[in-house]
């Protein structure tokens, strides 16, 4: 096991953490106002694409990022429109987001298969700082959306716990009805949060083609969009636990190609299963303990609202 | 400001579900126009192709007919869950752990008479998926573990486990190092019935017979009902809520195991881990479409069968088959649309306090 395979290992993860830690966020926004959106998957896809296409098409990586985040957001918004708008199963409709999603991906991306990138996000060097040991390439030799997601991480956070705005939010996903009498709108605060969240799935997709691999191929995404739903449980709702849990799932992403220089002889595949074993090992923790304490998930998660049903 | 607002009516519009189901489909086929339009493609051809290849000849028929019997068993499984008010969106990697457990009665019955192995290898799918449902299915019924997310994990279990079985110790030795299984033994081999479709038709017919007449018919599917309406019912008239759940459960993986099952015996030479081919997950759908609701399943997945089958063939036009996935959800989005509007009506109105006094009308 050399220096430099152990700071790759760690470099990756930081860098997977990020893609999953943005996507997890976004779940968790949708979540904590009483939306469940199984979608993920589908809008990191769109984001992916989108983030490829306009790479190509037009050179600029941050123009290509913005159009991921608002493809996101539209292809959110139709999970919205269904099931906070309409009222509709949210486990379907999600879903139905997931296919739909992958394949307006696959659609778009057609004729884009296999082409170079037209524009990468690439390292940031911070002045100073990336040439540290260990700490510079892991932490200070990051693509940008690295440490947007750190920022966004910490806003969510923030917005959540701190302001009006995420009081109501989190008020319309515990319970639905004494938002509406206390006067804001429901509908308002949840079709927003599942919006944002689309976004910031769509930002995580934006990284996959924008720096990771940076190249589109149908199934890009592979499955890292149900981690993300798995990390807000994993992180019981809560931004910061989730970041932690993006860096340890992130890890498991990391190390499956990187056994070999461990001289590790253990099946990738296996270890993949890794991040689902220990949600679902979590969710088990929680509800065993949800008998002394409550359980941290919204209250009205997965409930839809109609005033005149309440 | 005159804002619109859905009021729930009297009486639903009858032929609802029906008629939303139509619309969807209407929905769907319009945009398929558009996004083939948008691609320069003519959209008439492209349909009468899709037509042709899924339901204009018997061998056409043969390949929906082969599609649907995964959707609709994949459906069933969720729509058994779903009339109890509960989620199986597991059916994929139930599906894979049916296929694994088929897969492995045929490796170690290579030489057993083929009646016997594919019975067998059918028993041990149900097993199999049963065996996936279980874990969620005590979780929920002991300790209240929601079951979504805990049936959604065990997909991505599942695909791994296909994927390491493939790559590792089913890995075929005369596969020059590819990561495939061995092929199925030739009596392992579910018998056709006419052009290419298989025995697995009568299979999936008799079950899907089976579960709408015990869900609709029986003590049992009666309860079952009921605690799907409402627990607290349910508390009330002494059904055991658990004992139920737990059963409905495994009920629901085992026959999303046998899905795995009939396709590996009907359709695949071997097992893959495209053996599923998002069939779980379509299941959903169709039940979804359903009302989740047994005896409806058939009808809706031989429609997505014939959306799949279409959508393959077109691609030989140069048309992406990503077309005929966002058909697929198309449907579902126009179907949930029109059902809404079919049990609500549209009202405007004057100001958020006329709405109020209006609670008292709905």
């Amino acid at each position: 096991m050399t220096e430099a395979s152990l700071i790759g290992l760690f470099v990756a993860t930081v860098s997977f953490g990020a893609l999953l830690y943005l996507a997890a966020l976004g779940e968790l926004l949708a979540e904590k106002a009483g939306v469940l959106n199984l979608g993920v998957e589908g809008m990191m896809a769109i984001g992916a694409v989108t983030a490829f296409i306009v790479g190509v098409e037009f050179k600029n990586p941050w123009a290509a990022l913005l159009v991921a985040m608002l493809s996101g957001a539209i292809l959110a918004s139709v999970h919205g429109f269904f099931t906070v708008g309409l009222g509709a199963e949210q486990v379907v409709s999600g879903l139905s987001l997931t296919i739909l999603g992958l394949g307006l991906a696959a659609y778009l991306g057609k004729d884009y298969v296999g082409l170079p990138p037209g524009a990468e996000l690439v390292p940031v060097e911070w002045a100073g700082f990336s040439d540290l040991p260990w700490v510079g390439p892991i932490f200070f030799n990051q693509a940008p959306i690295v440490y947007l997601a750190l920022l966004m991480g910490i806003a969510v956070s923030f917005v959540l716990s701190s302001t009006r705005l995420g009081l109501a939010l989190r008020a319309a996903g515990e319970s639905a009805s004494s938002t509406d009498s206390a006067g804001h709108s429901v509908l308002g605060l949840r079709l927003s949060a599942v919006a944002a969240g689309g976004a910031l799935a769509g930002a995580s997709g934006a990284y996959l083609t924008l720096s990771i691999t940076p190249q589109w191929a149908e199934g890009l995404t592979a499955g890292r969009g149900w981690i993300a739903v798995a990390l807000v449980i994993f992180g019981a709702w809560r931004p910061g636990r989730v970041g932690i849990g993006a860096l340890i799932f992130g890890g498991t992403l990391a190390l499956k190609t990187r056994l070999q220089p461990f001289g590790v002889d253990f099946s990738p595949i296996i270890l993949s299963m890794l991040p689902y074993v220990l949600t679902l090992a979590i969710l088990l923790i929680i509800s065993i303990q949800a008998r002394k304490r409550p359980s941290p998930a919204p209250f009205g998660l997965g409930l839809p609202y109609r005033r005149e049903e309440r | 400001m005159r804002r619109p607002r859905l009021s729930l009516r009297e009486q639903p519009l009858p032929g609802g579900q029906p008629l939303a189901f139509g619309t969807g489909l209407l929905i769907a086929l319009i945009v398929g126009i558009l996004l083939l339009l948008a691609a320069g493609h003519e959209p008439l051809k492209i349909y009468s192709r899709m037509f042709e290849a899924s339901l204009g000849d018997p061998d056409a028929w043969a390949k929906t007919i082969n599609r649907a019997i995964p959707l609709g068993l994949a459906g069933l499984a969720v729509a058994i869950a779903g009339s109890m008010g509960l989620w199986n969106i597991g059916a994929e990697g139930q599906i894979m752990a049916g296929a694994i457990a088929a897969a492995w009665v045929a490796r170690i019955g290579g030489d057993w008479p083929g009646i016997i192995l594919i019975a067998m290898m059918l028993i041990a799918a149900v097993g199999g998926g049963g065996v996936l449902a279980l874990g969620p299915a005590l979780a929920r019924a002991k300790l209240g573990v929601n079951e979504i997310i805990t049936t959604l994990m065990l997909n991505e279990v599942a695909i791994r486990l296909v994927q390491w079985l493939i790559h590792g110790p089913w890995k075929d030795p005369d596969s020059y190092n590819f990561p495939l299984a061995p092929m199925l033994p030739d009596q392992a081999r579910l018998p056709t019935l006419f052009s290419r479709a298989h025995f697995g038709l009568l299979i999936a017919a008799a079950v899907i017979v089976i579960a709408s007449v015990a869900v609709r018919y029986t003590a049992w599917g009666y309860e079952l009902r009921i605690a799907g309406s409402s627990e607290a019912t349910a508390r009330y008239s002494g059904i055991s809520l658990s004992k139920k759940i737990l059963t409905v459960l495994v009920l629901s993986g085992a026959v999303a195991g046998l899905a795995g099952g009939v396709e590996l015996s009907g359709t695949a030479d071997r097992l893959t881990e495209t053996i599923s081919n998002g069939f779980g997950f379509a299941g959903i759908i169709v039940a979804a479409l359903a009302l989740m609701r047994p005896s409806g399943v058939a009808v809706v997945a031989l429609l997505f069968g014939a959306v799949q089958i279409g959508g393959q063939s077109i691609q030989t036009l140069g048309v992406s088959s990503s077309v005929s996935t966002i058909l697929q959800a198309f449907v579902l989005f126009g179907a949930i649309g029109a059902g809404v509007f079919s049990r609500y009506r549209v009202v405007l109105d004057a100001d958020t306090r006329s709405s109020n006094k209006e609670l008292s009308d709905d």
